[in-house]
């Protein structure tokens, strides 16, 4: 079972060649055996949080009849009051089929401080939310003061980058037990065998980066990652599983 | 719960044998590596015997590369050929020039026909920050135009050192060099076609960095064939299962995929080195 942890929908805001719709996404999933996918917006950045939170759940809704996907809402600093407060907020994810939350405090020009987000991060600890942190693979620093702010959270860093990010993600992966690596960019060789031997097969998980990358590469190179099939199914799927499972939205 | 048979599990295709059995029944060429640290990257597996042994397991029958300290250091070709003595089953070596050196380049090439293992020329301009039409290139590229010696180079798309317009010259001004495009002058895939159709048919897209982007492969099938395309992986940077899944999960044919893992280089270069 595959389940992917790092996809965008949406149509992106300069077009592209990228067919990133609904239907485009689970099409590529049949083809390549992906069971589930974990989906955030992909105008995200330029159309923000409060438009494409609603817009992802209405095509959940309408273009999924199956529930294969399971979305991503993008949070806010609370004291805007752009969003609900955090057990009316959960309880709207689970409603309309939204497992986990991300942020995207450079483009909606905040600060990613326990000041804006402490209540909402505290709640979404507590039961167990996982947190996608995407692009971040340019910002180091900014990635370790979040998680020095955020240790209790169950966090998933989607993108590493391609060119080998050992150095920046061994100290995360060493020091924050709740810290995970998705690893549509990890391409170092034979470098899942060495994370997950290093830190367990359990911080590990399988992502496309759908639309910009392809969904087979990564299934490729998980499936013979040269360790033991019980840690590729946990990275291929199992852990996504687990921690969405685990979060207690209501 | 996949509604439709999967690319993986179609009977007897390129993917099929992949996926059961992490390789196939014919060998892959990787046609761009490297070797020994890196400033910026930790390569846990950056010498010859760890990266043999990653290519043993997928079935890589040759990799070329060019050693990391010959390109950015200080490390002469020499010392490089003498590595591969060492490990020389699957390793072949491209002779690193580097172009503000040209006394390295003539005193290296003068070795170049003691020296079994190596098999080309590689260049790095953007690196180097010397454009690849610059005269400093002009001894190394009439020694591989009268050997007609593949040269492997670092292109980029957009890069004045080594993008679409400065290959395409190159590869015009020089017609008895087979010119292998490493990144398949990445990003610029307009570019990547006129290089290969605009050119007196003596290059090939190198695809490094490439598989994994979702449909570029693609493209540049239906734009140049696949016949014009070869497979490569930066290895130590890039993982051979990372880089064989794009290409054969990509939407073209199993014969694409062949001509790209090795017919294509078996049939410019022979088997037989
Ligand atoms: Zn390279």
């Amino acid at each position: 079972m595959f389940f992917d942890a790092n996809c965008q929908v949406g149509l992106p805001m300069n077009g592209g060649a990228a067919t990133a719709t609904i239907p485009a996404l689970l099409a590529e999933m049949d083809r390549n055996g992906v069971d589930r996918a974990l989906v955030r917006h992909i105008n995200i950045d330029p159309d923000g949080a409060v438009v494409t939170n609603e817009e992802l759940a209405v095509m959940l809704a309408n273009e999924d009849p199956a529930a294969r996907l399971c979305g991503v809402w993008c949070i806010l600093p609370e004291q805007c009051h752009e969003l609900p407060p955090p057990d009316e907020f959960f309880a709207a994810m689970k409603r309309q089929r939204i497992g986990a939350l991300t942020l995207s405090p450079g483009a909606h020009r905040w600060v990613p401080s326990r000041l804006c987000i402490g209540k909402l991060m505290d709640a979404a600890a507590e039961r167990r939310v996982p947190v996608i942190l995407p692009n971040y693979s340019s910002r180091w620093s900014d990635l370790y003061q979040f998680m020095a702010d955020f240790p209790r959270n169950t966090c998933i860093l989607a993108n590493t980058g391609r060119w080998g990010a050992d150095r920046a993600i061994r100290p995360l992966l060493e020091h924050y037990e709740h810290f995970h690596v998705e690893l549509s960019t990890y391409w170092v060789p034979e470098g899942i065998k060495d994370l997950a031997e290093l830190y367990g097969p359990e911080r590990l998980l399988y992502g496309s980066g759908f639309p910009e990358l392809n969904h087979g590469s990564t299934m490729l190179s998980i499936r013979h990652a040269n360790i033991a099939d019980a840690w590729s199914r946990l990275i291929a799927g199992g852990n996504l599983a687990r921690l969405l499972e685990g979060a207690q939205l209501s | 719960m996949s509604r439709t048979q999967a690319l993986w599990e179609q009977p007897g295709s390129v993917a099929e044998q992949f996926w059961r059995h992490g390789r196939a029944d014919f060998p892959i060429y990787d046609m761009h590596g490297h070797m020994g640290a890196h400033n910026a990257i930790y390569f846990a597996r950056c010498e010859a015997p760890a990266m043999d042994a990653h290519l043993a397991r997928i079935g890589v029958r040759r990799l070329v590369f060019s050693h990391h300290s010959a390109l950015m250091g200080s490390m002469r070709n020499a010392a490089v050929h003498r590595i591969v003595e060492g490990c020389s089953e699957r390793l072949r070596m491209y002779v690193a020039i580097n172009p503000h050196y040209p006394e390295f380049i003539k005193e290296d090439l003068a070795l170049f026909d003691k020296w079994p293992f190596a098999i080309g020329l590689k260049m790095l301009s953007a690196y180097h920050q010397v454009a690849v039409t610059d005269r400093r290139y002009e001894y190394a590229l009439k020694f591989a135009s009268e050997r007609h010696l593949p040269v492997l180079n670092h292109t980029w798309g957009g890069v004045p050192y080594c993008g679409g317009p400065q290959l395409l010259e190159l590869s015009q001004r020089y017609p008895n060099v087979i010119f292998f495009h490493g990144h398949s002058i990445f990003g610029d895939w307009d570019w990547s076609r006129r290089c290969i159709v605009e050119a007196p048919g003596n290059c090939y897209l190198e695809l490094t960095a490439v598989p994994g982007l979702r449909g570029i492969i693609e493209r540049l099938v239906r734009d140049v064939g696949s016949e014009r395309i070869i497979y490569g992986t930066d290895l130590p940077w890039f993982d051979e299962y990372q880089v064989t899944g794009g290409v054969i999960s990509a939407d073209i044919g199993d014969d694409d995929i062949k001509n790209i893992l090795y017919r294509n280089v078996e049939r410019v270069l022979g088997t037989d080195w």
